[in-house]
């Protein structure tokens, strides 16, 4: 089987390095206002969005996206 | 003349094919013959009624602290596993400095629910490098094991506290390359990472700031030798399970190593997730990826206190923090009190089912023996309150010492696990042995294996079953010589009674040092359990040889027996 054949999931990216919810929701959702994109992005990350918040003075204090992590860009598929 | 021969029982020789009659010779630590043996020996076992099986791997185990004062993994051997895989999920306890031991301590209690006192007091603390660890368990050491090394910890060996602040830098990745093969040549099976676990400060674990480009790496230097790479995914979610399955997909590929995800669970939320993400796994198979997703054969069954922080409570954060950090007297005072008691009661409220079904397990006061046994909705309705205000006026009454259980909370469609079980794709495993001492028992899934779907279900066969826990993990990991019974091979071995084989209840049992406690399940049916050639535990004898090996570099530790073959 190649690549092609593998069937379509829901398309993620990874971060970049600096990468805020307002850099990915510009490069990936251009056809958005930032804000919107913002929004967007945060509503299908639930499991970043609510992650707990770090620590004040946390090189990570205020952006909860850590380097690892899948982020979404479209919403769910719909059941098969 | 054999050292030992194990007689007239059936060989279910772990190839998956129907099991016959035949005897097991063993001289050293090798299997030397099967079939009729005429000869005598120093050691007879009479396994009569019984199946003699090449001995259980458990490839997801958290015994690195174990291993340290106990080096026979208990009650593990005596459940027939002769061989572990400790350092799972981006934890193990080497390469570790000096001054970070603490801080993997905290990891350990916070991630594996191993008590703060039973590091103060069960162990010396005398390695750093992962060579050292080895050296250290190798003292005593009664089973095998086929030790991962934690992508956290060579982080934090490489960047000290930048590894909880930042991505690595190219010197860095070099370093932790460098290290990784340092472990790997000392004898590591692989290397762990996780996605999903938080420290003691409940903050991400280290693994979890490394970008792509580091976990490419360092999957690139398993590469060079064909090892393994585990990770812990966002196993709660199939479209996150999916997207790290297609990223080890990548990685299995690119540099062909095998590559094992765990968890897999059966969720009655979400029953359509298994068959999506197993499609997936399908899918990248066909393309010639090697990721094997782990599924536990047990229900998932939590116990717990309101002493120490329960993963039940992880949803509530007011409830898990104040068990996390509050100390007993605190925690009680906080639930004593009648306005934290309303709050506390009203945030668990959309989980009424989940309390009114919890039972009553353990107290220490003769006053609420009464409830014993009973359910909360039942403890409740006799007391006039919510299910939950009886826990917590029961929890206050006991000094925390009441202890509930919440039985079958999932993995418990019956027709759905064994469908995966027997999947020729799904690696039996995640049985997470060693760790959540306090909150469930983690020993004795592969009799649960034999009692439930294979005895009491006949919705597996018994060979398919002894395949799936022995050559198919073998083959998985690439442990040579060791998963099938065959004239040449190590003897580890199993004996046990396919009629009476099983796990035990559950019970809380104070051998954890530092006066500290845990839940286990003692084996049922086990007879014999032979690691490396000699007995290491017996029903009749209980725990006896120690020649466990560290693999899957190492043969045997006991140079005389390789040099008597």
């Amino acid at each position: 089987m190649t690549d092609a054949n593998l069937s379509v999931v829901r398309k993620f990216i990874r971060p970049q390095t600096g990468d805020s919810w307002a850099t990915i929701a510009e490069r990936e959702l251009p056809k958005l206002k930032t804000d919107e994109g913002v929004s967007s992005l945060q509503s299908w990350n639930l499991h970043v969005y609510m992650r707990a918040p770090a620590p004040e003075g946390s090189p990570r204090a205020g952006n909860p996206i850590l380097p690892s992590d899948v982020i979404f860009i479209e919403p769910p598929m719909a059941a098969a | 003349m054999y050292d030992l021969i194990i007689r007239n029982g059936t060989v279910v020789d772990g190839s998956g094919l129907p099991g016959y009659q035949a005897d097991v010779a063993v001289k050293g630590n090798r299997i030397a013959k099967i079939g009729k043996i005429a000869e005598t020996a120093d050691k007879e076992v009479d396994a009569s009624g019984k199946v003699v099986a090449p001995g259980f791997i458990d490839p997801h185990t958290h015994f690195d602290a174990q291993l340290l004062w106990d080096g026979a993994a208990k009650p593990a051997l005596s459940h027939g596993v002769t061989t572990i895989v400790p350092g799972n999920c981006s934890l193990s306890l080497a390469p570790l400095k000096a001054d970070h031991r603490m801080r993997l301590v905290g990891m350990f209690n916070q991630i594996e629910e191993m008590p703060y006192k039973a590091f103060r007091e069960g162990v010396v603390w005398d390695w750093e490098t992962f060579s050292e660890y080895i050296t250290r368990i190798r003292k005593g050491l009664a089973i095998n094991v086929a030790p991962l090394v934690g992508h956290s910890v060579i982080r934090l060996w490489v960047m000290n506290d930048a590894a909880t602040e930042r991505t690595a830098t190219d010197g860095e990745i070099a370093q932790m390359q460098d290290v990784l093969r340092e472990c790997l040549n000392a004898g590591a099976a692989g290397l762990s990472t996780s996605y999903v676990d938080m420290d003691e400060t409940l903050q991400p674990v280290p693994s979890r700031y490394a970008d792509a480009r580091e976990v490419d790496a360092l999957a690139a230097v398993l590469g060079e030798y064909g090892r393994m790479l585990q990770i812990v995914p966002e196993f709660y979610d199939p479209d996150l399970t999916i997207a790290r399955l297609d990223q080890l997909a990548e990685l299995s590929i690119k540099y062909q190593i095998p590559t094992t995800f765990s968890p897999l669970f059966v969720n009655a939320d979400n029953v359509d997730a298994v068959d999506r993400v197993m499609k997936r796994v399908d899918e990248q198979f066909a393309r010639g990826a090697r990721v094997w997703p782990q599924v536990q054969t047990r229900p998932i069954d939590i116990s717990f206190s309101f002493a120490v922080p329960s993963l039940l409570f992880i949803r509530y954060s007011n409830w898990y923090r104040i068990m996390r950090f509050g100390t007993p007297v605190e925690i009680k005072a906080h639930f004593a009190d009648p306005e934290n008691r309303k709050a506390r009661a009203a945030e668990v409220a959309d989980a009424k089912g989940l309390w009114e079904k919890l039972v009553l397990r353990q107290v220490k006061t003769e006053a609420n023996q009464k409830y014993v046994g009973q359910t909360l909705a039942g403890i409740a309705a006799d007391r006039g309150v919510t299910p939950v205000e009886a826990m917590i006026d029961i929890s206050v009454e006991e000094d925390l010492e009441a202890h509930f259980l919440a039985a079958d909370m999932g993995h418990n469609d019956d027709e759905k696990v064994v469908s995966l079980l027997k999947h020729p794709r799904v690696h039996i495993g995640a049985s997470d042995g060693g760790a959540h001492i306090l909150s469930f028992s983690t020993y004795g899934d592969t009799g649960y294996l034999f009692a439930h779907f294979v005895r009491d279900l006949k919705t597996m066969r018994l060979e398919d079953a002894v395949k799936k826990i022995t050559s198919d993990t073998a083959s998985i990991w690439g442990i040579p010589e060791r998963g099938l019974l065959q004239s040449g091979y190590i003897a580890d071995i199993a004996v046990f009674d396919p009629q009476t084989v099983n796990r035990g209840v559950e019970k809380f049992v104070q051998d954890v040092p530092g006066d500290g406690s845990r839940y286990v399940r003692e084996s049922h049916g086990v007879d014999t359990v032979i690691v490396s050639g000699g007995i290491a535990w017996s029903a009749k004898g209980g725990y006896q040889e120690a020649r466990g090996a560290v693999l899957p570099g190492e043969t045997s530790r006991q140079p005389e027996l390789v040099a008597a073959e």
